[in-house]
């Protein structure tokens, strides 16, 4: 359903007379800019290279990295579940879980040790929420890693739901080495891609760069204010 | 709170800046760290010029075509089923969200930081409707904990106060018992605002950049609270000076990257949430309902003027972090929510002249500003600009001063005049003299001599010098 | 090379000694110096203060003067700088625009001036002193001079040089600022004079006359043991 646009005309006539012009009725076509230099960043880097410049880049913001081939991956997230003291884990529901062989580590092994696994569920409305905010761990998969800023990108939909990243105490991301990429530019663009493909952008797109932190106290950095406390990348080589 | 803070003038708002040490010393420290950052996360990427210029001519382009690029956002806000609504003035802005406010029967209202909602007085409006409204950003929580105090950065709105003061301030209003570590202060403002989020009935933003092209638009912060605001409640506003926007994602990025370096030395901040209308019709999170309110509030009148340079500002405060009078005045100085140079151009414009006629003299025009802006915004030449409209068209100068000017007008253009007055300059200054140097001067020169020397004029000036000694035949 | 000095008004009736040794520098490095008497100030305090109207007939008394200069010269960053405005100050005006352009391109600071066109890098002084060296706003930021008086200054035998700490912040002089803000003004030379005593230098050096004539000013007021010398006066030091 289309939403209501109200006191538009007046407003954008007003704007077109100071600007000292009739309003515009045909297309504006983007400028091709004379400067590109954020194409420039990590021009020619390998995914290795990448993976180098996110390492390095963690440790500027208190994000522990892991990287672990497929077959370690369910002993490689359990010892960072362990280490933030274990359930309730909150997941989206997503089928690369299943795919990367984390089913018996996520719906046997854990609950056998009487952890907590709440996959989102749509169905179930706001239960979910209250999951969530219950949640020691909060578990979601990168879209597009961006190597330069140390950020993962999530893109919502019905099955991940957007609380997850943000009201458990803590939060992993696990993360396809096929998903690093440069830096923000290159998310820009695949973004506008998806969109211009499918008419479509996701009603909310994450870019998270480690835990919640302010220094809004004299300055002082403080880890974990409103978000998690502690962040973890498990980088997953599927290449 | 309206743009205006407090009522005390300049001069008393000044005296009281330099005189709170601790603000001055927090003030100090947070420029010194905060540029070294800064200057390192820009100088990294070895062509920060190229930056600069591409986020100046991205600004540019959009406000030469701003009325195409706001229809196209609003189609495609509304394409998603949000509303919006243009808001000319202060009034009308706050008057359509206290509508939703009363149609929602809304009771508890949560707040990620936003200097718009600010400058049309928001809070104040719904508070007055019976509202609860609750700010998350913490540097604004603790203000506003403090009974409302005024932010006195635009990105560290509680620079000017310490720990102890926080401490004391959540013991007093929120029954805290612990110390004054950062750590424990923040711990408890999140414990807190947990409850808030979850119960609140309405969200509302600021707006960081939106994009025409998908009718989204971006938040940046660090802290993830305005994810939460976002999230939870049902009804989402979001509040957004008419300015800032761009064409596509691909606009967004540069200038996210931009803001996030100059504000804070940050490659990019810990969240950036970029949002499309309201959630989808499975989703559980986000609202069901969102509002997007476009603010113009004086800035129309800017556009096409000798000022709309200002209008590229993207609210990074990269300008006040190395202002050298910001440095020893602080924020509450420029009487304004908007402070430091950017804050001494665009005060006077949107809060007109007779509120704002000494910010623009607030400045040495050293230029520190215009160095370090992101989308290359010429704030020194903007603050002289503002002078000489105050001086040749308001007529707001001091009249001793417009006599002063007009003499040097005389005076300097002609030589005869000049080389007298200059010549005379001794034995005019004699009785003020001791030795080589003047320690109690006459008129304009009393105010620089109870601060430091002036030098007597030499008895032979250089012209004098130069002349007897070519005469001497070398 | 002929060069026609702009000595400035603050040099002319405050700091002599400045132009005399900015007048025997050149002419050691085998400069030919020329004095027109019909120069007068440049307009900056009247122009910075908003009175353009008033400054624009001092601007116009200078463009005539230098009207036949092959090179302009002044040992002031500021006011040098203040001829490279011009052009935009008269932008529009067919008269006054092309000419003011003219001075611009011919307007060179003194230092700049040694380093970029005479093209010499050690003038052969000799000045035995710990110094530091304040580097004014208007010369580094608006002018773009960063580096050809730190050419100079390496290059003076015996001297011992220590960077100012937070050099790049304005002394607080800003022309009328100084007097119209004092009370901000004042606060700002006393941090630049503390971070002066950091460096234990016995010589402050400088650029501009008029953030000299402030730091000095304010230096022996307080009663510091720092000297304060232009440039000029180092480079003229055999």
């Amino acid at each position: 359903m289309s939403g209501m646009i109200q006191n538009r005309e007046k407003f954008l006539n007003q704007i077109a007379s100071r600007l000292d012009r009739p309003r515009i009725t045909g297309l504006v076509e983007r400028p091709k800019w004379a400067f590109q230099p954020q194409q420039e960043v990590l021009k020619d880097a390998s995914q290795d290279e990448l993976l180098e410049v996110l390492t390095e880049q963690c440790k500027k913001i208190h994000t522990n990295l892991y990287t672990t081939e497929l077959e370690e991956l369910p002993a490689t997230l359990d010892e960072v579940v362990t280490s933030y003291g274990g359930g309730p884990i909150v997941t989206w529901k997503d089928a690369r879980f299943s795919k990367w062989g984390l089913d018996q580590l996520m719906k046997k092994d854990w609950p056998k040790q009487s952890i907590d696994v709440y996959e989102w569920d749509y169905t179930k409305g706001e239960e979910n929420i209250a999951k969530a905010e219950q949640a020691n761990v909060g578990i979601t998969i990168s879209e597009i890693t961006l190597a330069e800023s140390g950020t993962v990108v999530l893109f919502s939909d019905e099955n991940k739901g957007r609380t997850i990243s943000f009201l458990p105490a803590t939060y992993i991301a696990l993360i396809p080495k096929s998903s690093l990429v440069p830096r923000i530019t290159q998310a820009a663009q695949k973004m506008r891609e998806i969109y211009q493909k499918t008419g479509h952008v996701a009603s909310c797109i994450n870019f998270i760069t480690g835990p919640s932190n302010s220094a809004d106290i004299e300055l002082n950095l403080v880890v974990g204010v409103h978000g998690p406390i502690k962040a973890s990348y498990i980088v997953i080589n599927d290449l | 709170m309206a743009m205006k803070i407090g009522t005390d003038q300049f001069k008393e708002r000044v005296d009281k800046g330099i005189h709170n040490s601790f603000m001055r010393g927090a003030v100090a420290g947070a420029q010194d760290g905060m540029g070294i950052k800064r200057r390192l996360a820009t100088e990294e990427l070895g062509n920060w010029e190229d930056w600069r210029s591409h986020g100046e001519e991205i600004r540019q382009h959009v406000l030469k075509y701003l009325d195409y690029y706001l229809e196209q956002l609003s189609e495609n806000v509304a394409k998603r089923g949000g509303h919006v609504f243009f808001a000319q003035t202060k009034e009308e802005a706050s008057g359509y969200i206290r509508s939703i406010v009363q149609k929602k029967n809304a009771k508890k209202i949560v707040k990620s930081k936003s200097m718009v909602t600010e400058e049309i007085s928001l809070n104040a409006v719904l508070e007055k409707e019976g509202c609860e409204v609750i700010e998350t950003d913490l540097g604004e929580y603790i203000l506003q904990v403090d009974d409302h105090d005024p932010p006195s950065h635009i990105v560290v709105p509680a620079l000017h106060k310490n720990k102890e003061q926080i401490r004391d301030v959540f013991k007093e209003k929120l029954g805290y018992t612990k110390t004054s570590k950062p750590e424990e202060l923040a711990a408890h403002a999140r414990e807190m605002l947990r409850k808030e989020y979850l119960s609140a009935d309405i969200g509302i933003t600021g707006c960081n950049f939106a994009i025409a092209e998908t009718g989204s638009f971006s938040l940046v912060t660090n802290e993830g609270n305005a994810d939460l605001v976002t999230a939870l409640p049902k009804t989402q506003i979001t509040v957004m000076g008419m300015e800032r926007i761009v064409p596509t994602f691909e606009e967004m990025e540069v200038l996210v990257s931009l803001l996030t370096r100059s504000a804070v030395g940050q490659k990019l901040t810990s969240y950036i949430t970029v949002l499309t209308g309201p959630r989808e019709e499975l989703d559980v999170d986000g609202p069901e309902e969102f509002h997007l309110v476009i603010v113009d509030n004086g800035r129309s009148n800017i556009l096409g003027g000798e000022f709309q340079a200002v209008l590229q500002c993207i609210r990074c405060a990269a300008c006040i972090n190395v202002c050298p009078v910001y440095r020893h005045v602080g924020g509450h100085s420029y009487g304004s929510i908007y402070s430091g140079p950017i804050g001494a151009v665009l005060s006077p414009l949107l809060g007109g002249y007779d509120e704002y006629k000494e910010l623009p003299y607030a400045s040495t025009l050293c230029g520190a500003c215009t160095e370090v802006c992101p989308v290359k915004i010429p704030l020194h030449n903007l603050l002289h600009k503002h002078r000489e409209i105050i001086v040749e068209k308001e007529g707001k100068a001091p009249i001793s001063e417009k006599l002063a000017m007009k003499a040097f007008g005389l005076g300097a253009a002609s030589p005869t005049l000049y080389k007298l007055g200059t010549k005379m300059a001794p034995a005019a200054m004699n009785p003020f003299t001791v030795g080589d140097k003047i320690s109690k001067g006459p008129g304009p020169l009393k105010a620089w001599t109870e601060i430091r020397e002036f030098p007597a004029p030499n008895k032979e000036r250089f012209r004098d010098w130069f002349k007897n000694r070519d005469k001497g035949g070398k | 090379m002929k060069v026609t000095l702009f000595a400035t008004c603050l040099v002319d009736l405050f700091q002599s000694n400045v132009g005399k040794a900015t007048v025997e520098l050149l002419e050691r490095l085998g400069c030919e110096i020329d004095f027109p008497e019909s120069q007068v100030c440049c307009g900056q305090p009247a122009y910075n203060s908003g009175y353009v109207k008033e400054s624009k007939e001092a601007m116009k008394q200078m463009i005539d003067t230098f009207m036949d200069a092959e090179y302009v010269v002044s040992p002031s960053g500021s006011c040098a700088f203040m001829f490279h405005e011009y052009p935009h100050i008269f932008k529009g005006d067919p008269v006054w625009e092309p000419k003011a352009k003219k001075l611009a391109e011919k307007t060179f600071e003194l230092t700049q001036f040694i380093v970029e066109v005479l093209k010499i890098e050690d003038v052969g002084a000799k000045f035995e002193a710990n110094v530091t060296y304040h580097t004014s706003c208007h010369m580094t930021r608006l002018l773009g001079v960063k580096k050809a008086p730190m050419i100079l200054l390496k290059n003076v035998k015996g001297l011992k040089f220590t960077e100012l700490p937070g050099k790049e912040q304005c002394c607080g002089f800003g022309g009328t600022f100084s007097v119209k803000m004092s009370q901000i003004s004042e606060q700002m030379v006393d941090e630049k004079v503390c971070h002066i005593e950091e460096t234990e230098a016995e010589y402050l050096i400088g650029a501009d006359a008029g953030c000299l004539i402030n730091i000095g000013g304010r230096i022996e007021r307080i009663g510091k043991p720092i000297k304060v010398l232009h440039i000029a006066e180092v480079l003229n030091c055999l």
